[in-house]
C-alpha cells in the first residue's frame, strides 16, 4: 500500500472514476484504503463498522466523484471526510440503539491511559502545522478526542470530568483559535 | 436563528468536527443547502481538519470489504466472481424462463389485432444479464418491469421509472419496488406517451421518489423498447 500517494495522481484517478473508470476505481481504493480504514476504526474502535464505513464511504465516492471540486480540498481529505461523516453516524445510530437504560457512562470507553493517548495528540501536531500547539491543553484534548473518538459532548464532559457547557466552551474557543492561526 | 458571519463559522466547525448534533446537525445542514457562504465556511474545515484524518495509521481492510464494495455496485460481477456461485444457477433459470416466454410469445401469440406488444431490457454496459426486463401490451394497458440483475437502490434511495417523451419533461410511472416485478396501468395518455417515444429511463431519487415531479437524481439507465 501507497503510502506516499501524491495528492494529484489521486485527482487523476478521482476524474477518471467521475467518467465510471471501474479501473481507476480499484486503483483508488488500493491506494487509500488502508489510510481511511485507519481512521474509521480509531474512530469506531469497532472492526465491523469501520469496514461497513469504509464499504459505504467507497460507494458514495464511486457515485459522487463528479461532484469533487477544487473547493472541497485536496482530494484526500474529501474521500476522508466522506467516511468520517459515515463512521460517525453508523456510531450514532447504533448508539441510539443500545441507549437505553445506559447511561453515558457505560458508553464511554477505558481511558487507562488518559483521554488522549500520545499517538494521537503527535498526529494532531503533524498535521495541523503547529496551530494545534497553540492551544490550551484542554482545548486540545477535547477538538482531537470529538475528531478521532467522535465523542459529543456529554462523553467529552466524562472524559475530561468537567462539565457539559465548559466542555462546549473549550471546543468551541479552540477551534476559532485554531482558525485565526491557521489563517495568519 | 440568524446566519450572522461568527455563527455560520462555528457551526461549520461544529459540524465538520461532529460535535454539532441531532436537531442542530439537521438545521445546519439545512443552511447548506440555502448558502454557498455556508457551504464553502463548511469545505474549509473539512480541508484542515481532513489533514488530521490523512494522519491515522495504515490499516489495510480485509478482502471482504471490496468484494462487498464490488457486489454493491456491480452485483452480477461480484456474484461471478466470488463464492456467489449458488446465485449463477438461478439466474440462468430466470433467463431460461425468460426466453422460454418469449417463445411462447412469438409461437402462440402472432395475432397483430391484440395490439402490439412493446418489449426492451434495461441493461448495463458491463453486466451480461439485464437489470431488468420491460414489457408491455396494448390489451392489458400494462407495462411490467421485472428485475433480473438489478439490485436494491443504496440505502435512503429508490429507483423510480420514466417514461421520456419526445419532448417535454419526463412522466412519473412511479417508484420501483424492490425484488418485485412492478406492474403498471398506462392511461390513453401515458401510453400514446410511451408509443411514440418507447423510451423509458431510470433515476436515483430520495426514498418515496421525486419530491418535485421531475427526475432530481442521476439518471442512471435509459432504454429503447421494440415492437414484438
Amino acid at each position: 500500500m501507497a503510502i506516499e500517494t501524491s495528492q494529484d495522481e489521486l485527482l487523476a484517478l478521482l476524474l477518471a472514476v467521475a467518467r465510471k473508470d471501474r479501473q481507476a476505481f480499484q486503483r483508488l481504493y488500493e491506494q487509500i484504503s488502508g489510510r481511511m480504514f485507519g481512521l474509521c476504526l480509531k474512530l469506531a474502535k469497532q472492526q465491523d463498522l469501520a469496514e461497513e464505513a469504509v464499504q459505504d464511504a467507497f460507494v458514495q465516492i464511486w457515485h459522487h466523484a463528479s461532484e469533487y471540486h477544487n473547493d472541497r480540498g485536496a482530494p484526500l481529505s474529501w474521500m476522508m471526510t466522506i467516511a468520517r461523516y459515515r463512521t460517525l453516524d453508523l456510531m450514532r445510530s447504533r448508539k441510539a440503539r443500545a441507549t437505553d437504560g445506559d447511561g453515558p457512562l457505560d458508553r464511554v470507553e477505558d481511558h487507562r491511559e488518559g483521554p488522549l493517548d500520545r499517538s494521537l495528540r503527535s498526529a494532531g501536531e503533524q498535521a495541523l502545522t503547529g496551530c494545534i500547539e497553540e492551544l490550551s491543553d484542554v482545548q486540545r484534548d477535547s477538538i482531537l478526542l470529538s475528531y478521532y473518538r467522535g465523542m459529543t459532548h456529554d462523553e467529552l464532559a466524562v472524559a475530561l470530568s468537567s462539565p457539559v457547557g465548559t466542555v462546549k466552551s473549550w471546543v468551541r474557543r479552540g477551534l476559532m483559535a485554531l482558525k485565526r492561526c491557521l489563517e495568519r | 436563528m440568524k446566519k450572522t458571519p461568527e455563527r455560520i463559522e462555528l457551526l461549520a466547525a461544529e459540524y465538520v468536527l461532529g460535535s454539532l448534533k441531532g436537531q442542530a446537525r439537521r438545521r445546519f445542514e439545512r443552511w447548506m443547502m440555502e448558502s454557498a457562504r455556508v457551504r464553502e465556511e463548511v469545505w474549509y474545515w473539512e480541508e484542515k481538519l481532513g489533514h488530521l484524518g490523512s494522519q491515522a495509521e495504515d490499516r489495510p481492510p480485509p478482502v471482504s470489504v471490496w468484494r462487498g464494495i464490488e457486489a454493491r455496485l456491480w452485483p452480477a460481477k461480484a456474484a461471478n466472481d466470488s463464492a456467489g456461485r449458488w446465485l449463477w444457477p438461478g439466474w440462468s433459470l430466470v433467463a431460461t424462463a425468460a426466453a422460454l416466454v418469449m417463445a411462447v410469445v412469438l409461437v402462440q401469440q402472432p395475432q397483430p389485432q391484440l395490439g402490439e406488444r412493446l418489449s426492451g431490457a434495461i441493461v448495463q454496459a458491463d453486466l451480461a444479464d439485464p437489470l431488468w426486463l420491460v414489457s408491455g401490451s396494448d390489451a392489458a394497458r400494462g407495462l411490467k418491469l421485472r428485475p433480473v440483475a438489478a439490485t436494491a437502490a443504496q440505502t435512503g434511495k429508490d429507483y423510480e421509472l420514466w417514461i421520456v417523451p419526445q419532448d417535454g419533461n419526463p412522466v412519473s410511472l412511479g417508484v420501483i419496488p424492490e425484488g418485485n416485478t412492478y406492474q403498471v396501468t398506462l392511461d390513453d395518455e401515458t401510453r400514446a406517451l410511451l408509443d411514440r417515444s418507447r423510451t423509458l429511463a431510470i433515476s436515483l431519487e430520495p426514498v418515496g421518489g421525486s419530491p418535485t415531479g421531475a427526475p432530481t437524481g442521476p439518471i442512471l439507465h435509459v432504454a429503447k423498447l421494440y415492437e414484438l
